[in-house]
């Protein structure tokens, strides 16, 4: 059984699970403005309002709500895929390839077996949840570091996803095009009318990430297996003692977050409108960006799905905003970065202080 | 660079008695494996093309572009030694290279002084990394992670994707050369591979990074300061970053921003196939020279045998998890073995 946590703390010298556990508790006699939830919350309001007085096509619906609501769809499911091995303390650098492959079964099914669009992406999931279920398997049966063991499952995907490409495919993608996969590209909920009372302007894609969203809260906040996965991440003895299987935990969030990349490798093959070989290419920074902006650990045993959707959020607005002030894709990401930094220190300062106000209380 | 850790002078491990044995005789048995399978890798390679490894100009390319893996592996190594990791390592080499060219060709620098400001330029942004980790006390991958993204897009302003060429003639054919049949960079890696071995082997300061790295608390109690080993192992790994930047620059006579993007993984590859821990306290300078070289003649047998590039990365992927797997088993059946 690996134990991630340890070497991947900044403070080497503290026990990182016992430094968790004090922040979880002292954070419930904290003053509001300490919840990193709150923080973002401002942030992406303050950059809104910035971003629409510079420009006031940002609040356009059609050039920039619209598409901004798609790719945060995607990006939204993205971070749930490594918030589902975060919760265990593991990490899943395999997100992007398991899109990757889950997405080039999906296209291999509608191209050759002509499936319907819902068929076809049941089989991407169980593809993606079988991937993703062999990283937790050889995770558990070796004890081998699961930064390692993803990581090496990527390289190999990599490679079998253009060779799967390149002889089964036509080269690059899937020209196919099931039936409702241009509905769910293009159309909106505002297309959908009884009498004279429209939807709002909302692609109908979002519905599959909101989905996802309340699906993996309910399973981490409710379920029992969703309960016991964080235990195994918070502590693995204790858990184990507990009585809790966690040899099969660890695969089970592994299956998830597998299955959740092929959610996402199917949402961006609907936005971009082929089952490609280049999906997923982009997935790896955005999968860290949500979780780690919305408070989730990276030691395990703690989970915030609506700080993955906050951070997705402002990860998405900055992007949108300094794309519409005409900034290039490397400048771009020279201050997703950099937000990215700050945003972390802040979050350390503004814990630092609510603590102290705390203790003097 | 023949030895890795010498156990009986690292402190980390004197308060483990046991643990030091069984690590010192893992050490022994993951670097005979490597050198094992080099050679027979090696030979069947050369033997399976008849003879056209062996011939002067494929065996020098061998060789000459072997130095870059090696360079970025050891700048992994030398933050996983205190159980940090540095994603920027691939983004830092391509952004020194591009600097040093940019330095040369529009500021008119001379070479010597262009290679010093890029080597330190690197050791320079792994002092930024090091001074976050400690200062911010986030995560050192999420800090790495994003200096990653920010140097990824520094590296495309210095010169957009456009690419630097016509530099240093001298610095160039200097790259190219060969020293008694040996390529000058594969020389300095070597050379730097040794420096690195001799800093952790016999410097003060490379055994507190060490003892850090395996067990933070007793260095602690022993008066080393855990965040100035953090900050000293990323310096290092920037410094090295920086190496390899150079080495491009020198031996490929154009360089342009993509540089660095497919160094990443590779990075990791080298140190953890050679034996390397992700919990810190352990180095294998050897290991990982040997480890790269490995990963090197997969690469050379697809260039050989012209095999699609994707089987590359398919089957250094299943080497990566293979090395892993055997060092598991191994560990596994000894530790089976004293209870």
């Amino acid at each position: 059984m690996s134990a991630p946590t340890q070497q991947s703390d900044a403070t080497p010298a503290s026990d990182p699970q016992a430094v968790d556990l004090d922040a979880q508790r002292s954070l419930k006699g904290l003053p509001f403005w300490a919840n990193p939830r709150f923080g973002l919350l401002v942030v992406i309001a303050a950059l809104v309002v910035v971003f629409s007085s510079l420009r006031s096509s940002f609040l356009d619906t059609g050039l920039t709500l619209v598409p901004m609501q798609q790719d945060l769809s995607v990006f939204l499911v993205v971070g749930l895929a490594q918030l589902s091995v975060l919760s265990l303390g593991h990490m899943n650098l395999a997100v992007p390839r398991m899109a990757a492959i889950s997405a080039f079964a999906m296209g291999w099914c509608y191209q050759h077996l002509s499936m319907p669009l819902a068929l076809g992406l049941l089989v991407g999931l169980v593809v993606g949840a079988a991937v993703g279920a062999l990283a937790g398997w050889i995770i558990t049966a070796t004890g081998v570091n699961s930064f390692i063991v993803t990581l090496a499952l990527d390289f190999a995907l990599v490679g079998l996803v253009s060779l799967l490409y390149s002889h089964v495919g036509d080269g690059v993608a899937f020209p196919v095009h099931p039936a409702g996969m241009t509905t769910l590209r293009n159309d909106t909920f505002s297309d959908y009318c009884t009498g004279n009372v429209c939807g709002p302007p909302v692609p109908l894609i979002v519905l599959f990430a909101l989905a996802a969203a309340v699906l993996v809260a309910v399973l981490f906040r409710l379920s029992r297996i969703g309960r016991e996965i964080l235990m195994t991440g918070s502590n693995l003895t204790a858990a184990r003692l507990s009585g809790i299987p966690t040899s099969r935990r660890v695969i089970q969030a592994h299956a998830l977050s597998g299955a959740l990349a092929a959610l996402a490798g199917f949402l961006l093959a609907i936005n971009s409108g082929a089952f490609s070989a280049d999906i997923g290419n982009s997935f790896l920074l955005p999968s860290f960006l949500g979780p780690v902006l919305g408070g989730t650990l990276l030691s395990g045993g703690a989970v915030s799905v609506l700080g993955t959707l906050l951070g997705a959020t402002l990860t998405e607005v900055i992007q949108t905003g300094l794309n519409l002030l005409n900034f290039s894709v490397q400048d771009l990401n020279i201050y997703i970065g950099l937000v990215l930094l700050v945003a972390l220190s802040l979050d350390r300062v503004r814990h630092v202080l609510a603590e102290r106000r705390g203790t003097r209380a | 660079m023949t030895s890795t850790v010498d156990p009986t002078i690292d402190p980390a491990r004197a308060t483990r008695g046991s643990s030091r044995l069984r690590a010192l005789t893992f050490l022994r048995g993951t670097e005979f494996t490597l050198i094992v399978l080099s050679v027979v890798g090696f030979v069947a390679l050369a033997s399976t093309t008849g003879g056209n490894l062996l011939t002067g100009p494929t065996l020098t390319a061998v060789f000459q572009y072997l130095a870059v893996p090696i360079l970025v592996g050891l700048a992994q190594m030398a933050v996983l030694a205190v159980g940090q990791m540095n994603l920027s390592v691939g983004v830092v080499t391509g952004f020194t290279a591009m600097v040093a060219a940019w330095l040369m060709v529009h500021i008119g620098l001379p070479a010597p002084l262009a290679v010093i400001a890029a080597v330190l330029l690197g050791g320079a942004i792994g002092l930024a990394n090091g001074l976050l980790v400690v200062l911010t006390r986030i995560n050192g991958f999420i800090v790495t992670l994003a200096t990653m993204t920010v140097i990824d897009g520094l590296r495309y302003g210095v010169n957009g994707t456009g690419t630097f060429q016509n530099y240093s003639s001298g610095l160039v054919s200097l790259g190219q050369a060969s020293l008694i049949g040996v390529p000058t960079v594969f020389i300095l890696a070597l050379l730097v591979a040794g420096a690195v071995a001799v800093f952790f082997r016999r410097a003060a300061l490379g055994r507190q990074l060490l003892a850090s790295g395996g067990n933070p608390l007793a260095a602690r109690l022993s008066g080393i300061s855990n965040d100035r080993a953090i900050v000293v192992a990323h310096v290092l790994s920037g410094l090295l970053a920086g190496v390899a930047g150079i080495v491009v620059v020198a031996l490929s006579g154009s360089v342009n921003a993509s540089i660095g993007d497919d160094l990443l993984l590779p990075s990791f590859a080298a140190p953890i196939i050679g034996g390397v821990a992700l919990t810190g306290g352990v180095v294998a300078v050897l290991g990982t020279c040997l480890a790269a070289f490995i990963v090197r003649l997969v690469d050379v047998a697809q260039a050989q045998y012209s095999i699609d590039q994707s089987w590359v990365d398919l089957i250094v992927g299943g080497v990566v998890l293979g090395a892993v797997l055997v060092t598991q088993v191994r560990t596994g059946s000894r530790e089976g073995r004293r209870r």
